[in-house]
C-alpha cells in the first residue's frame, strides 16, 4: 500500500541532500507529490510504495536526519451521500484522482491526490472535504 | 431506442416501442417556488420577506411570495441561497421567516418573525420559468487566468471543458418538433409528477435551444432530485431533476428519439471572451463530451459534465417504472410549443464602447535596455504613469510604472530590464470597456496596454480614460 508522508524541513536542513541519501540507503521508491521548499525550509509531500517494514525504516531514517515527519492518513473525503455525481470536479483534478467511472459515478482515488484543493470549492454541494495538513 | 432504430430502422421501432422516457439533472437557475404563508393576526401585507435571510419576491397579494433559486443569502453570501431554501423546504426543515410591511387599515401589522416547515405552508409550488434546455453550448477558456462562470470553473489556456445537458437522454431533444411535448404535458419533476405549462423563457426552437416552463408540488418532491448548489465565485442555483415521457406515435418521432449521442452536436464556446456572442472554438458531439476528453488545438482536454448523467439515467428509469406500474399516465398536450420563436438580444440605448473607441493610440514606449533615468524623464515630461516596454518589432515585453521608477531610483537600479514587470495584464482592441474595468479592479492596477493577437502594442487604456467615459455616459 502506498503511504503518504509529509516531511518538514527546518531552515538548517533545507540545503542538505536528505531525500537523496534516504533513497540511497533504503532503496525504496519515493514519489514527490507536492513540494514547497526554499532556503528557509519548507515541506515535501511524498508517497512511499513499499512493504510496511521498509516504510517504517524510511520514516525513522528521515527522523534521524532531523526532518519532521507526519504521516497523512486520510486527507480528502468524498461524501457519497451528498455527491450528486455532476462531475464538476473531474476536469479540474490535475492528477486524475477524481474521475468518472463507466456508469458516470464520481470516483476518488486517494493515492493519486496531491491536495491541490482546487476541487473542494468547485463542488456545488460541498461533498468534497479536505483535512489541512 | 437508439440501438433499435439503428438496427431495425424507425418504421419497425415505431411499431415496437410505445414510450421512450428521458431525464436530466442539472443546475436550473431559472427556478423558484410560490409559497403561501397564511394570514397572521393581526394580518400583515408583506412588503419584503426573507426566508433564512434569502429575500423572496412579495410584490403580489399579502402573504404570497416567490423564492428564486439564484437569490443570495444576505448573511452567508454564495454558500446559501434560494436553491438551498427550496431544498430545505423539501427536506421538511424549519425555515426562519421574517417580513416587513408599511401597514394599512386592513393589514395593520408592520413586521413579523416566525419559523415554518412545509406543513405550515398552504401552498409550496415549484414554478419555473425556464427548465430543461434542449441542448446547451459547452465551455472552455482561452485566457491566461482561471475564470469562474455559470459553466463552472474554467482553467486557463483551454485547460478544461464543461458542458451541460444529458444529450441522448435530453427530454426536448428526443422530440425536437414538439409533437408530444406541449402545454399540459405531465412530467417527472423533482421526484413527483408535475406539468409543462408554457414554452420556457428564451425558448429558441429554430436554433435547437427549446425550453419549457414547469410546475409541480414542492411538498411532494424528493430531495434526491431537488438540491441547492453553489457555483464557485458565480452564485447559487438549484439542481433539479426533470423527466419527460415521449410516446412514439409515428416514425418521425421514432427517428428523432433514435438519434444517438454521436449525432447530437453542440459548440464549445470560448468563455475567455466576455461578450454575448462568444467565439466558437469547435463543434463537438455529446458522445465526445461524455467520453471525458475532447481535443482542442491538438491537446487532449479533460471534460466535466456539470449535470449528472448518472442521475439523468436514474430519472428516466424511475419514470419508466411509474408508467409500467400505471402510476403515471401519459397526457396529450392541449397546445403545442411554438416552433418559430427567436431569442432576441436586449435592446440597448447605445452600444457598449470597445477598447478601440477610447484607448490612447499615441503611446510613448521604451526598450528594456534603456536607462531608468531616461524613462523617468519621459514619464515626467508627458505626465504618463505607464511606460510599455517593447522590442524591435513593437511587441510588448513588459511595463514600467512611475511607482516602479520611484522604487528603482530609491534602490539605485539603473536599467529598465531590472525593474520591468514582464507578466502584464493586457486588453485587446475589440474588448468591451466594461471587461477592462473588471480587469483593473481585479488586479488592482490603473492601466493596461492594448495588444493584438501577435502581442504588438496598439495603445494604452487607463482608469482615467474609463472615468472620462463614465462622465460622458452620465451626461
Amino acid at each position: 500500500m502506498t503511504r503518504k508522508v509529509l516531511l518538514r524541513y527546518s531552515r538548517d536542513k533545507a540545503e542538505e541532500p536528505i531525500l537523496a541519501s534516504v533513497i540511497r540507503q533504503t532503496d525504496v521508491p519515493i514519489n514527490i507529490l507536492h513540494a514547497d521548499l526554499g532556503a528557509k525550509g519548507g515541506e515535501i509531500l511524498i508517497a512511499i510504495d513499499a512493504p510496511e517494514d521498509k516504510v517504517e525504516k524510511t520514516i525513522s531514517l528521515f527522523r534521524e536526519l532531523g526532518i519532521g515527519v507526519e504521516e497523512i492518513k486520510k486527507a480528502i473525503e468524498l461524501d457519497k451521500d451528498a455527491c450528486i455525481e455532476c462531475g464538476a470536479c473531474v476536469s479540474l483534478c490535475p492528477t486524475g484522482a477524481l474521475s468518472l467511472t463507466k456508469d458516470y459515478s464520481v470516483e476518488l482515488v486517494e493515492d493519486k491526490c496531491v491536495y491541490c484543493e482546487i476541487c473542494v470549492p468547485s463542488c456545488p454541494v460541498r461533498a468534497l472535504k479536505l483535512r489541512k495538513f | 431506442m437508439v440501438e433499435i432504430v439503428r438496427e431495425r430502422g424507425e418504421i419497425e421501432a415505431a411499431k415496437e416501442v410505445d414510450v421512450v422516457t428521458t431525464g436530466t439533472f442539472g443546475a436550473m437557475c431559472s427556478s423558484g417556488a410560490w409559497l403561501n404563508f397564511g394570514h397572521s393576526d393581526p394580518p400583515i401585507k408583506m412588503q419584503r420577506v426573507w426566508l433564512n435571510d434569502v429575500e423572496a419576491y412579495t410584490g403580489v397579494a399579502a402573504v404570497d411570495a416567490y423564492i428564486g433559486a439564484a437569490q443570495l443569502s444576505e448573511t452567508r453570501g454564495l454558500e446559501y441561497g434560494g436553491g438551498h431554501v427550496i431544498e430545505d423546504i423539501v427536506r421538511g426543515k424549519e425555515i426562519e421567516v421574517r417580513a416587513t410591511a408599511y401597514g394599512t387599515d386592513c393589514y395593520p401589522r408592520r413586521e413579523i418573525e416566525t419559523t415554518i416547515t412545509k406543513d405550515d405552508l398552504n401552498q409550496a409550488v415549484l414554478c419555473n420559468p425556464r427548465n430543461a434546455y434542449q441542448k446547451y453550448d459547452a465551455a472552455t477558456n482561452s485566457g491566461d487566468e482561471t475564470i469562474y462562470t455559470y459553466m463552472g470553473t474554467l482553467l486557463p489556456n483551454f485547460g478544461n471543458v464543461t458542458f451541460s445537458g444529458s444529450g441522448v437522454l435530453s427530454p426536448l431533444n428526443n422530440d425536437p418538433n414538439y409533437e408530444t411535448i406541449g402545454v399540459g404535458t405531465r412530467i417527472f419533476i423533482g421526484g413527483t409528477q408535475g406539468y409543462i405549462f408554457w414554452e420556457g423563457t428564451q425558448h429558441a426552437p429554430t436554433k435547437g435551444f427549446g425550453t419549457i416552463m414547469t410546475v409541480g408540488d414542492l411538498k411532494k418532491m424528493n430531495p434526491r432530485y431537488v438540491r441547492g448548489a453553489t457555483i464557485e465565485k458565480y452564485g447559487v442555483s438549484l439542481y433539479l431533476g426533470i423527466g419527460i415521457p415521449i410516446p412514439i406515435l409515428n416514425e418521425r418521432i421514432a427517428k428523432t428519439a433514435g438519434v444517438g449521442d454521436e449525432n447530437i452536436t453542440t459548440n464549445i464556446l470560448d468563455y475567455g471572451v466576455p461578450r454575448r456572442d462568444r467565439p466558437i472554438v469547435r463543434k463537438v458531439t455529446y458522445a465526445e463530451l461524455k467520453s471525458g476528453k475532447v481535443e482542442i488545438n491538438g491537446a487532449e482536454t479533460p471534460v466535466s459534465p456539470l449535470s449528472s448523467i448518472k442521475r439523468a439515467r436514474e430519472i428516466a428509469t424511475v419514470l419508466k417504472e411509474w408508467i409500467e406500474r400505471g402510476e403515471f399516465l401519459l397526457s396529450q398536450p392541449v397546445e403545442r410549443l411554438p416552433r418559430d420563436r427567436e431569442f432576441k438580444p436586449m435592446k440597448q440605448p447605445f452600444a457598449v464602447p470597445l477598447v478601440r473607441d477610447i484607448m490612447t493610440r499615441e503611446v510613448v514606449t521604451a526598450r528594456a535596455d534603456s536607462s531608468v533615468e531616461s524613462a523617468a524623464k519621459i514619464l515626467a515630461e508627458k505626465g504618463f504613469d505607464h511606460l510599455p516596454i517593447v522590442d524591435e518589432e513593437n511587441k510588448l515585453v513588459g511595463i514600467v510604472t512611475s511607482w516602479d521608477i520611484a522604487v528603482a531610483v530609491g534602490k539605485g537600479k539603473k536599467k529598465l530590464s531590472d525593474i520591468l514587470t514582464s507578466k502584464v495584464v493586457t486588453a485587446s482592441e475589440d474588448e468591451p470597456v466594461d471587461s477592462v474595468a473588471r480587469k483593473l479592479e481585479k488586479h488592482k492596477i490603473s492601466g493596461v496596454p492594448v495588444v493584438d493577437s501577435k502581442k504588438k502594442l496598439k495603445g494604452m487604456l487607463t482608469s482615467e480614460d474609463l472615468s472620462k467615459l463614465i462622465g460622458r455616459r452620465r451626461r
